[in-house]
C-alpha cells in the first residue's frame, strides 16, 4: 500500500531512530519499576502486613489503582467505538492513541488486582473452581473478554498501516522490523474487497467494544455495589463508574496527546482543534459525573439513615480536602477552562486534563477508603494503623510502578506502529481534498 | 461376680500411639484418628498386617487398609466438613445481661484454635445505641447466617454453608482475595496479614472443622467449633464463659444449654424478647441477643481490672 | 579459733536448714479430691463410679492412671474390686446381680472407695450409703395430657415403704446436655406425676427418651429409669435450604442463562472478526499466487 510521503516521513521518524531522550526517559522509568518490583517482593517475603490493608480496610490503593486503570481503558471504547460509529473525521490522529491507552492499561489493571491476592500462588483457582454467582468471577470473565476483543479491533486498526510500512521502500529499520511488518499485514493490499470485509470487521467490533466497556465497569461497580456496606450499597453505582471510567480515560487522551505531539513534532496533525473538540468532550462528560456524584451524595446526606451520615461526616470531616478536590474542582475547573473561548489554549486544556485525571484517582480513593472505615460494628481498636487506613511505601512504590510501567508500553510500541494512523490520516485528506 | 468395665486410659494411650505412629512412616497417617467420622473400615479389611515400629521401641501390627496416604485423609475430611452433621441446625444465645467484658470466650478459642494473640474471632464489643439508651457489652461470633453475604461473593467456592447451618472456610482453596471481609457487614472475618507462627501439634492433619494452623494470606472465623460439635462437645467460648452468656444448641431440637443451665429455645426467646443484630440486613443471623435489662453487673464493671491495650479500645465507645 | 568453729558450724546447720527446705518443698505432696457415686440405670444395673482430681489454679483436672480400690460393707471392707483411672479421672464397677451386699440395720449399703497414694499424690478415701429403692414409671395420656407418673418404694421386711418426700427429676437428653421438663416432689404414698410438654420435638418418627431419676439423693444414690417414647413432634430436616441461591454450590438457573447468552453473543463477534482477517489472508494469498503465475 502506498501513502504519501510526506505522511510517512512525518510519522515514521520514532521508529527508525531512537533519540538519547527516548533511552534517558525510558530507564528513569524502568528505575521506578525497579522500586515497585522490590517493593512487591517485600510483600511477597513478608506477607501484606507490609501494606495499609488492616482488618476493616481490607482493599486500599490496589483496589483504587486496578479500578483507575480499568477506567483509563474507556478512552478506546469511547473514541475509537462511540466516534466511530458516530464518523467523526477529526478523531482520526487520536484514534491510534486511544486505542492504545486502552490495551495497556487493561493489561496494568489486572496486576494491581494479583497485588491485593493474599495467596498468589493459588490464583488459578479463579479458573478451575469458579463460582459465577461472584461478582469477581463476572470480573475476571468481562476483563478477559474485554482484553481479547480489543486486541483484535487494534489489530484491525494496524493492519493497514503495517501494510503500507512494510511497503515503504524508504523505511531505515532493522530487517527484522521489516520482517515483522510482513507478517502483521496479512498481505494486505488495499483492494476494494479487502477493505469492505476490513470495515465490516471494524464495525462490529467498535459495537462489541462498546458493549463489552460497559459490561466491563459495571461489573467491577457492582463488585462494591452487591455488598451491604454503606456507601457501596448504591444502585447508581453501574452508570456512575462507567461515566467515570469515560472521564477519566478523555482526560488521559488529552494528556497524551499533548506529549506526544511535543515530542515527536505532530504539530501539523494534533491541532488546536483537536484539543478543542476532546476538551469539549470532557467538559460533557464531567457535566455527567458531576450529575451522578452529586445525585448520589445528595440522596445519602439528605435520608437520615445513620450510616449514611456516618459516612458523610467522615468524609467532610478526615477527608474534606480530597473530597473537594475531587467532587467539586476536578469538575468545575476543566468545565469552566473549556467553556470559556478565552481559556481554551492547548496547554490550558491539558492542565485541566491532568486536574481531571487525579481527581478521578482520589475519587476512587474516597470511594472505597471511607466506607471500609465506618462499618456496621464500630471499630474499637488501639493500633492507629488498624483504625485509619495510611498507605505504605511499598504501596506508593508499587502504585508508581504501574504508571511507569504504563509509560514504558506506550514507548515501546511506538517504536513499533506510528502513533497516528497513517492510513486514516491519508483518508482523511482524501476527503478534505474531494470536499 | 467382679467386672472391671474396660478402662478407657489403656485405649486413649494406644491411640495416642497410633496418632504418633503416624508421624514416623513418613507421609503415611492412619485413617480414623483425626477425631471425626472417618473410618478406614468402609473398605472390606485386606487382612494384610503391617509391622510398625513405635516410638517405644515396640513392634505393632496395622491393618494394611488403615493405613492411608495424608492427602487422601484431608480430602476425605474436607467432604465430611462440606456435608456437616445430620439433622441439626445450630442456634448461638447470647445474654447481654450478663456480659461484663471477662473475654474468657476470647481466651478460649483463641487457645482452641491455636490463633495468634491479635487475631479475635469472638469479639468484644462496648455499644450504645443513644446517649439515653443502655450501654451494654456485645460478644461477636461469626453469625453463621442463613443468606450469608459472604459465602455468596466467594469466587473460589472456598467459604461455604452447610445444611446444619455452620460457615466455615477451607484455608486451603481460599486466595485471599478478602471480598468475604468486605462482604460480612458484622466484620466477623480476620485476615492473616503475616505468617501467624503456629506451633502445630504433631500428626495434626488440616481439617476445616478446627481450622488449624491459620495460613497465611487466607482469611479466618469463628467456625461455631465444628471439631467439637462433631463430638457432641459444646462450642469452646460457651464452656469458657464464667457469667453463662452464652447458650448453645439444636435449633430443631428447641434446646439450648450453657453448660450449666439448659432452656428451650422458643421459651426464652419469648419470655426475654430475643432479637438479632441488624435484622433489617436480612442475612438471617444463627446468633440471637437476649436484651440487656436487669443487668447482672454494671456495665463499667467490664472494664476494671482489664489490660490497658484492651480498655484503651473502648476510649471512644458510645452513640455514633 | 574457736569463734571459727562456732561460725563454721552455724554455717553448714543453715546450709543444711535451707536445703532440707528445698527438699522437703519438691516433696509437697498433690492432695486430690475423691468421689464415689452409686448408680442404678434403668436395666436395675448397679454401678459404683469413682472420681479422682485435684485443683490447680482454680481448675480441677483429672488424675488419670491411677489405682482405686472398691470396698463394700462399711468398718467389714469386703473388696469389690479394683480399676485404674481413665484420662477423665474416673473408673466404674458394676455390681452384678448376684452378688450380696449386707445391709446395715437400717436396710443401706454401704460402699468405701479408696486411692492408696503414691510419692506425689497423696491417699483419699471416699464413702457412701444407700439404700435400694425400686422406681416404677409409668406414662399415660389421660384427656390427651402427656403425664408421666412415678412410684417409688424401698423394700424392707417384706413391705414396700413409700419414699415420700424425695424429688424425683424428669429429663429428656438433648444433643449437648438434658433438659428438665419438671421436678415431682413425691407425696405421702411415695407417687407423683408431672405433665409432659406435647410440644417438644423428637426425631423423624417422633421419638423422644425420657429420663426419670433420683439425682445424687441422699438415701439413694442415683436412680434411673429410660424409655423412648412417640412423645415428640416428628421433625424431618430434609434439606432445608433453597437449592440454588446465591450461596449455594449452583447458581440460579437464570444466572446460568444470562451469563451463557452474553458470553456466545460476544465471543461470537470475535470470532466473525477473526474469520474476516483469515479471509484477508486468503484473498491476498491468492493474489500472490496470481500475482506469481502471471510473472
Amino acid at each position: 500500500m502506498q501513502a504519501d510521503n510526506k505522511l510517512i516521513k512525518d510519522l515514521t521518524p520514532e521508529i527508525e531512530k531512537t533519540s538519547l531522550k527516548w533511552y534517558i526517559t525510558f530507564f528513569t522509568f524502568l528505575g521506578f519499576f525497579a522500586l515497585g518490583i522490590y517493593g512487591l517482593i517485600q510483600q511477597i517475603d513478608k506477607g501484606h502486613i507490609v501494606t495499609g490493608m488492616r482488618d476493616n480496610v481490607v482493599w486500599g490503593f490496589y483496589i483504587v489503582n486496578f479500578i483507575f486503570f480499568m477506567g483509563l481503558s474507556y478512552s478506546g471504547a469511547l473514541i475509537s467505538g462511540v466516534l466511530h460509529l458516530f464518523n467523526t473525521g477529526w478523531r482520526k490522529p487520536v484514534i491510534r492513541m486511544a486505542e492504545l491507552i486502552t490495551i495497556i492499561s487493561l493489561i496494568i489493571g489486572p496486576f494491581f488486582i494479583f497485588f491485593c491476592i493474599g495467596r498468589l500462588d493459588r490464583l488459578y483457582f479463579l479458573f478451575i473452581h469458579p463460582r459465577i454467582q461472584s461478582p469477581i468471577t463476572w470480573d475476571v470473565i468481562a476483563i478477559m473478554t474485554d482484553l481479547v476483543g480489543c486486541f483484535i479491533y487494534l489489530y484491525l486498526s494496524f493492519i493497514e498501516d503495517f501494510a503500507i510500512l512494510r511497503d515503504y521502500k524508504g523505511l531505515k529499520v532493522p530487517a527484522w522490523k521489516k520482517k515483522l511488518y510482513k507478517i502483521l499485514s496479512l498481505g494486505f493490499n488495499g483492494t476494494e474487497k479487502e477493505l469492505k470485509i476490513l470495515a465490516n470487521a471494524r464495525t462490529i467490533m467498535s459495537v462489541m467494544i462498546i458493549a463489552i466497556a460497559i459490561i466491563v465497569y459495571s461489573v467491577l461497580a457492582w463488585i462494591f455495589g452487591v455488598t451491604l456496606q454503606p456507601g457501596w450499597h448504591s444502585t447508581i453505582f453501574g452508570p456512575y463508574f462507567v461515566i467515570a471510567a469515560v472521564f477519566s480515560g478523555t482526560g488521559l487522551l488529552i494528556i497524551l496527546m499533548w506529549i506526544f505531539r511535543k515530542v515527536y513534532h505532530l504539530e501539523e496533525y494534533i491541532t488546536k482543534r483537536h484539543f478543542v473538540n476532546v476538551g469539549v468532550l470532557l467538559t460533557v462528560i464531567a457535566a455527567f459525573y458531576g450529575y451522578f456524584t452529586f445525585s448520589d451524595y445528595l440522596t445519602k446526606w439528605y435520608g437520615s439513615i445513620k450510616m449514611d451520615s456516618i459516612l458523610i461526616d467522615k468524609l467532610f470531616s478526615d477527608y474534606y480536602s480530597l473530597f473537594i478536590f475531587a467532587n467539586y474542582i476536578g469538575i468545575i475547573l476543566p468545565c469552566i477552562i473549556i467553556a470559556f473561548p478565552r481559556f481554551r489554549t492547548i496547554p490550558n486544556i491539558t492542565v485541566a486534563a491532568v486536574i481531571a485525571l487525579l481527581a478521578l484517582w482520589v475519587n476512587r480513593y474516597i470511594i472505597v477508603i471511607p466506607t471500609l472505615e465506618t462499618p456496621f460494628l464500630p471499630i474499637q481498636d488501639t493500633r492507629p494503623d488498624w483504625i485509619n487506613y495510611s498507605p505504605t511505601w511499598v504501596e506508593w512504590s508499587l502504585t508508581l510502578a504501574g504508571v511507569s510501567i504504563f509509560v514504558m508500553l506506550f514507548m515501546l510500541v511506538s517504536k513499533i506502529a506510528p502513533i497516528i494512523s497513517i492510513s486514516e490520516m491519508q483518508e482523511q485528506d482524501k476527503d478534505e481534498i474531494l470536499k | 461376680m467382679k467386672e472391671l468395665e474396660e478402662n478407657e486410659s489403656e485405649m486413649s494411650s494406644r491411640r495416642n500411639f497410633l496418632k504418633k505412629v503416624g508421624i514416623g512412616v513418613g507421609a503415611v497417617s492412619i485413617a480414623g484418628v483425626a477425631g471425626t467420622s472417618v473410618i478406614a473400615g468402609t473398605k472390606s479389611k485386606s487382612g494384610e498386617k503391617i509391622k510398625l515400629l513405635s516410638p517405644d521401641g515396640t513392634l505393632v501390627e496395622v491393618d494394611k487398609d488403615d493405613i492411608k496416604p495424608a492427602k487422601e485423609i484431608v480430602e476425605e475430611l474436607k467432604t465430611e466438613a462440606r456435608k456437616g452433621l445430620p439433622n441439626r441446625k445450630f442456634v448461638m444465645v447470647i445474654d447481654l445481661a450478663r456480659c461484663k467484658n471477662a473475654r474468657k470466650c476470647v481466651e478460649a478459642c483463641q487457645e482452641g484454635h491455636l490463633l495468634p494473640k491479635d487475631h479475635e474471632w469472638m469479639k468484644l464489643f462496648l455499644l450504645q445505641d443513644d446517649l439515653s439508651t443502655a450501654r451494654y457489652w456485645f460478644p461477636r461470633p461469626c453469625f453463621h447466617c442463613d443468606k450469608p453475604m459472604c459465602v455468596s461473593v466467594c469466587p473460589v467456592g472456598a467459604t461455604y454453608k452447610r445444611p446444619d447451618g455452620v460457615v466455615l472456610i477451607d484455608n486451603q482453596r481460599c486466595i485471599g482475595c478478602k471480598f468475604c471481609m468486605t462482604g460480612c457487614p458484622y466484620s466477623a472475618r480476620v485476615f492473616n496479614w503475616k505468617d501467624p507462627e503456629v506451633k502445630v501439634p504433631a500428626g495434626h492433619v488440616y481439617n476445616p472443622e478446627d481450622n488449624i494452623p491459620a495460613v497465611e494470606g487466607t482469611v479466618g472465623k469463628c467456625i461455631f467449633c465444628a471439631d467439637n460439635l462433631r463430638k457432641n462437645i459444646l462450642p469452646r467460648c460457651v464452656t469458657a464463659c464464667p457469667m453463662g452468656v452464652i447458650y448453645f444448641g439444636d435449633l430443631l431440637e428447641d434446646t439450648i444449654t450453657n453448660s450449666t443451665e439448659t432452656v428451650r429455645f422458643s421459651k426464652i426467646m419469648l419470655d426475654r424478647a430475643g432479637y438479632r443484630y441488624r435484622e433489617e440486613l436480612g442475612t438471617l443471623p444463627s446468633v440471637y441477643y437476649l436484651p440487656p435489662t436487669q443487668r447482672m453487673f454494671p456495665v463499667e464493671s467490664g472494664l476494671e481490672g482489664t489490660d490497658e491495650s484492651i480498655k484503651g479500645r473502648y476510649k471512644n465507645a458510645g452513640p455514633r | 579459733m574457736k569463734k571459727n568453729i562456732s561460725f563454721t558450724l552455724l554455717l553448714i546447720f543453715s546450709l543444711i536448714t535451707v536445703c532440707s527446705d528445698l527438699y522437703s518443698q519438691d516433696k509437697t505432696l498433690i492432695s486430690p479430691y475423691i468421689q464415689l457415686q452409686y448408680f442404678k440405670n434403668t436395666d436395675d444395673q448397679r454401678i459404683l463410679k469413682t472420681t479422682l482430681t485435684y485443683s490447680l489454679n482454680r481448675m480441677e483436672l483429672p488424675l488419670a492412671g491411677m489405682e482405686i480400690t472398691f470396698y463394700s460393707g462399711g468398718d467389714k471392707k469386703e473388696i469389690l474390686g479394683t480399676g485404674l483411672t481413665d484420662d477423665k479421672g474416673a473408673v466404674k464397677l458394676e455390681l452384678k446381680d448376684d452378688l450380696k451386699i449386707a445391709a446395715d440395720d437400717a436396710g443401706m449399703w454401704a460402699f468405701n472407695t479408696e486411692f492408696k497414694g503414691n510419692d506425689t499424690i497423696e491417699a483419699a478415701s471416699a464413702d457412701i450409703s444407700v439404700k435400694d429403692v425400686t422406681l416404677e414409671v409409668t406414662y399415660t395420656e389421660p384427656d390427651s395430657i402427656k403425664t408421666v407418673t412415678v412410684k417409688a418404694y424401698t423394700s424392707g421386711q417384706g413391705k414396700e415403704l413409700p419414699a415420700s418426700g424425695e424429688p424425683v427429676l424428669v429429663y429428656v437428653p438433648r444433643m449437648f446436655s438434658l433438659l428438665q421438663i419438671g421436678e415431682i416432689t413425691l407425696d405421702d404414698n411415695g407417687t407423683g406425676s408431672i405433665e409432659f410438654p406435647g410440644d417438644l420435638p423428637g426425631d423423624k418418627e417422633g421419638n423422644i427418651t425420657v429420663i426419670t431419676r433420683f439425682e445424687e439423693n441422699a438415701t439413694f444414690g442415683n436412680v434411673e429409669k429410660q424409655v423412648q417414647l412417640k412423645w415428640g413432634i416428628p421433625t424431618d430436616y430434609s434439606h432445608p435450604t433453597t437449592k440454588r441461591a446465591l450461596w449455594t454450590k449452583t447458581a440460579p438457573r437464570w444466572m446460568i442463562y444470562t451469563l451463557t447468552i452474553l458470553l456466545s453473543g460476544v465471543w461470537g463477534h470475535y470470532l466473525f472478526a477473526i474469520i474476516s482477517l483469515i479471509r484477508i489472508r486468503i484473498l491476498a494469498k491468492r493474489r500472490e499466487e496470481e500475482d506469481n503465475y502471471g510473472k
